[in-house]
């Protein structure tokens, strides 16, 4: 679609799934709408706001679309239907989406007919490189299968703590995978990209922290993959997240987008903290996505060995003063100019330095903002109970943990590139929450992040007493994603073709 | 009634692909067929209804009037609506209130020009949240069909009867058609193709259930009753004319099996021709699918909800021309319906209207249809988007 205006309204209804409910004879419209059809002029002020986003639905009927339209052809053949919700109140059309239909696969339309199914925010279609991106969360997928329903119930704020931390987290990985060598790597569907990842990953913070969205007074998301030269991803999670006060079509909330290769994300936890920490900043809590579908060239090609270790995925940390699972307790961050992997404007993909990643690079930073990070808060390695690192390879992250003295019990639990793949701005920020699943209250974790160009950002977080209570409203935990019974493995052909997006 | 609306004349263009003719030729052409048969001159219309579903995207057309008047050198009052039964809805209102005497309606459309992106455009205008969800044109067709089944839990071997009753409408369809010098196809098919098009579709549907895009035009002269006795002595007459709107969105409506616009349209039609339901012997019906012929028989009340196909199928057991329902006879689409005749939406309703028209003067050729003598009343039903419009014509001869 190459209208703006159109794309705009599609996009502020379909995203979010909105719809008003009339409070006189509860008909519910998935529409915004100012007087309810039954009830006329007596419902004017009475239709209150209701979205399907967090809830799940039920797949009344479907068919096979084997031709798509136009706009569809990339995404090849497709279950589509029509799903209600609360009890058929309300009925939207909707596509299953993360599926790959094999060509002599026999559909049975009654498998899936009454099957609950949750919205998924995915591309809505393939438009010209030059157009808005559409999306849309008339996507769905099977609730019984990768991705369950979890229900955003907001909890009152209660405990303050002295020290700003996270109050919640939620990691986000596709359920495709390829399998190389030792590693495994999660590959996109072909309808998503680094801004799907960073909304259904802020998604899945919201569910796990129960913080109510509209006292999101910050959002920052980190990506080296934005599909957009100029757009931030970030406006579109304030919108589909509903963070901040929403004011008509406008969110109360500061949004903005930032690079810095892998540690684009890691960078901003002190910013959101220090936010959340300042008295008359008035934000009460501030969120932090890392999110990238970063690219990579055909092997073979310049930049190609890239393709052996890139993964997808978002994480989502939300910072506040309030139900803290884990404190931060100080933070150390260093930078130098190092052209160890860089895209030029308008380049399709990185390129890298190859030999020149190790020991100038990844190694100098993440070493320097280790050990002055310890020193500084005088801590020995007895002291920490789990190491994270940014992990683009399986060696890196070994070999720098043995360095500054950890152990296996140390650095393993955060060790989840040969999972997923390296997610680049979401890759230590995923390890930190493999850490955060397992981690007992008053634990010690350091996490350094680097990220090519090149710096490090090292953090000293302890966990709180709230860690335990919390980790039960998140079913999609790092492992679950990692070993889920529903992942399904792609060839190196599909992979090129599903990261390459619609 | 004497402002009562009257057909004088009708006229068509052969439906089907006409690559190398320009939209007013094909309009000029239907009209030149209408005028010839009643001897009426472009001095004699007072005003002219006019529809093209979506000219203004297929053929860049953006003020088909003006084409129209160039054409004909006309400078009469020229309105242009979505489809053919909204053309002509609106002229019976004119004439019924006495403001003209005598006036073209015409129909057009041109979708072959523009057959690459055509199913983008018809999903798009027919119900965009169900397009920008992935839906194309075939498939709320097969979700109704799925939604029907679930509804009358028709199962086992209903179940298989009630496909095969549907692809038996398409064969039947694509047979009377053989009697039509201008439809779309003719080709005979079997009930095998049917099945196995969708069988290779993967899809409750497939290729042989749907109709055809296809260009093509229509007209009729309409006047009133009085008038009209000059120029026929064979009036048809619109007893009844009625229209009924629904949710854009298919998935949004109260019900996904049944329009509930064509229920509505019918049940003041009827009642504004004040004859019963079972007058009427011949009906045109918008088989956009087969599975759009089998619940119009149910929407208009010629069969029970949930009952259409066992008549269909019994009937299709032995065709003798005609759907048996309740041991009565109904002729339905004699002229191959869209399926076989063809589907230029802005003209289609055109091409229902004149077949119902030469039954009922037992002009049909070979494919006039004989109950005593010649049929009395027919029925015409004709859709915009997917039930968003339903428009229903009750006709009847003197």
């Amino acid at each position: 679609m190459s209208s703006e205006p159109i794309e705009r309204r599609v996009s502020y209804l379909g995203d979010r799934l909105r719809g008003r409910r009339c409070q006189i004879c509860g008909k519910e419209y998935f529409e915004i709408r100012d007087y309810c059809g039954n009830c006329g002029r007596k419902s004017f002020g009475k239709m209150v706001d209701i979205d399907l986003f967090y809830d799940k639905g039920k797949l009344e009927v479907c068919t096979f679309v084997s031709e798509p339209t136009n706009k569809f052809t990339k995404l090849g053949s497709y279950i589509y239907g029509i799903v209600s919700f609360h009890n058929g109140k309300i009925r939207v059309p909707g596509r299953l989406t993360d599926r790959i239909i094999k060509d002599n696969e026999e559909i049975d339309f009654s498998a899936f007919e009454g099957r609950e199914v949750v919205p998924r925010f995915r591309r809505r279609y393939s438009v010209d490189r030059r157009d808005v991106i559409p999306t849309i969360s008339l996507a769905f997928t099977l609730a019984d299968e990768y991705y369950p329903h979890q229900e955003y119930t907001i909890i009152k704020p209660n405990k303050e703590s002295d020290a700003p931390g996270i109050v919640g987290y939620g990691v986000y990985t596709s359920k495709f995978r390829i399998q190389e060598r030792n590693i495994e790597r999660s590959v996109p569907f072909i309808d998503e990209d680094a801004i799907t990842a960073a909304v259904e990953a802020g998604k899945l913070a919201f569910i796990h922290s129960g913080v109510d969205s509209s006292l999101v007074g910050k959002i920052y998301v980190g990506s080296e993959s934005n599909p957009y030269a100029v757009k931030p991803i970030a406006s579109k999670v304030a919108q589909v997240l509903k963070l901040g006060e929403e004011d008509g079509d406008v969110q109360g909330v500061d949004a903005v987008d930032t690079e810095f290769a892998c540690k684009a994300a890691t960078s901003m936890f002190k910013d959101a903290a220090a936010l959340v920490d300042y008295p008359k900043s008035n934000i009460q809590y501030a969120m932090v996505i890392g999110a990238d579908n970063s690219q990579a060239a055909p092997r073979n090609c310049p930049g190609g060995e890239l393709d052996l270790f890139v993964g997808y995925g978002g994480c989502a940390y939300i910072f506040g003063k309030h139900d803290v699972i884990a404190e931060i307790e100080g933070w150390y961050s260093c930078t130098s100019d190092t052209p160890d992997f860089w895209r030029r404007d308008g380049e399709p993909y990185p390129m890298h330095g190859g030999r020149f990643t190790g020991d100038p690079a990844y190694f100098k930073h993440v070493r320097k903002a280790a050990k002055k990070l310890m020193k500084r808060l005088n801590l020995q390695v007895k002291d920490i109970n789990y190491f994270v690192s940014h992990q683009p390879n399986v060696q890196f992250p070994l070999k720098i943990a043995k360095e500054l003295g950890f152990k296996e019990e140390h650095y393993l639990p955060s060790l989840q590139v040969a999972k997923f793949g390296n997610t680049y701005s979401g890759s230590s920020p995923v390890g930190l929450a493999a850490v955060l699943d397992i981690a007992k209250p008053d634990q010690r974790v350091l996490i350094v992040s680097y990220g090519s160009g090149a710096g490090s950002d090292a953090y000293s977080l302890i966990t709180t007493g709230q860690i335990l209570a919390k980790r039960k409203r998140q079913k999609l935990t790092v492992r679950y994603q990692a070993e889920n019974p529903f992942l399904e493995y792609t060839d190196y052909a599909a992979y090129r073709r599903l990261k390459l997006g619609m | 009634m004497q402002n009562r609306p009257t057909i004088i004349a009708v006229g068509r263009t052969k439906f089907g692909e006409h690559y190398e003719e320009k939209p007013e030729r094909l309009i000029e052409e239907a009209w030149l067929k209408a005028s010839e048969a009643a001897r009426i001159e472009r001095k004699d219309l007072e005003a002219c209804y006019l529809s093209d579903y979506f000219l203004p995207i297929t053929n860049k057309l953006g003020l088909e009037e003006g084409f129209l008047s160039e054409l004909t050198e006309l400078h009469v009052p020229m309105e242009v609506s979505r489809s053919f039964s909204s053309a002509l809805l609106n002229a019976c209102n004119a004439i019924q209130a006495g403001r003209y005497n005598v006036v073209l309606v015409g129909g057009i459309e041109k979708m072959t020009d523009r057959w690459d992106k055509i199913r983008d455009d018809l999903m798009l205008l027919e119900d965009p949240w169900s397009y920008y969800a992935g839906c194309t044109p075939e498939a709320n067709h097969e979700l109704l069909l799925r939604a029907y089944i679930k509804r009358f839990g028709i199962t086992g071997e209903n179940l298989e009867r009630l496909n095969i009753a549907l692809a038996q409408v398409s064969v039947k369809n694509h047979l009377n058609a053989m009697k039509n010098e201008y439809a779309q196809f003719h080709r005979k098919i079997t009930v095998e193709h049917v099945l196995n098009a969708r069988k290779n579709a993967r899809r409750p549907l497939g290729l042989y259930d749907f109709a055809p895009i296809s260009d093509g035009a229509t007209a009729l002269i309409l006047a009133s009753e009085k008038v009209a006795r000059k120029f026929t002595d064979k009036p048809v007459n619109i007893l009844g004319s009625s229209s009924a709107t629904d949710y854009l969105t298919f998935p949004a409506r109260k019900r996904m099996t049944h329009f509930l616009a064509t229920e509505t349209a019918m049940r003041s039609a009827l009642k504004m021709a004040g004859i019963s339901l079972w007058d009427i012997q011949v009906v045109e019906l918008y088989d956009q699918s087969t599975v759009m012929e089998m619940i119009s028989l149910e929407d208009l009340g010629l069969c029970e909800p949930g009952r259409a196909w066992m008549s269909i199928y019994e009937s299709c057991q032995d065709y003798k021309g005609y759907y048996e329902i309740d041991g009565r006879k109904l002729f339905v689409n004699m002229n191959g319906g869209l399926k076989a005749d063809g589907n230029p939406l802005g003209a289609t309703g055109g091409a229902q209207i004149f077949e119902v028209f030469k039954q009922l003067r037992g002009e049909a050729k070979e494919r006039q249809v004989e109950i005593d003598r010649e049929p009395k009343h027919g029925c015409v039903l004709e859709l915009e988007g997917f039930g968003t419009k339903s428009y229903v014509y009750i006709l009847g001869r003197e």
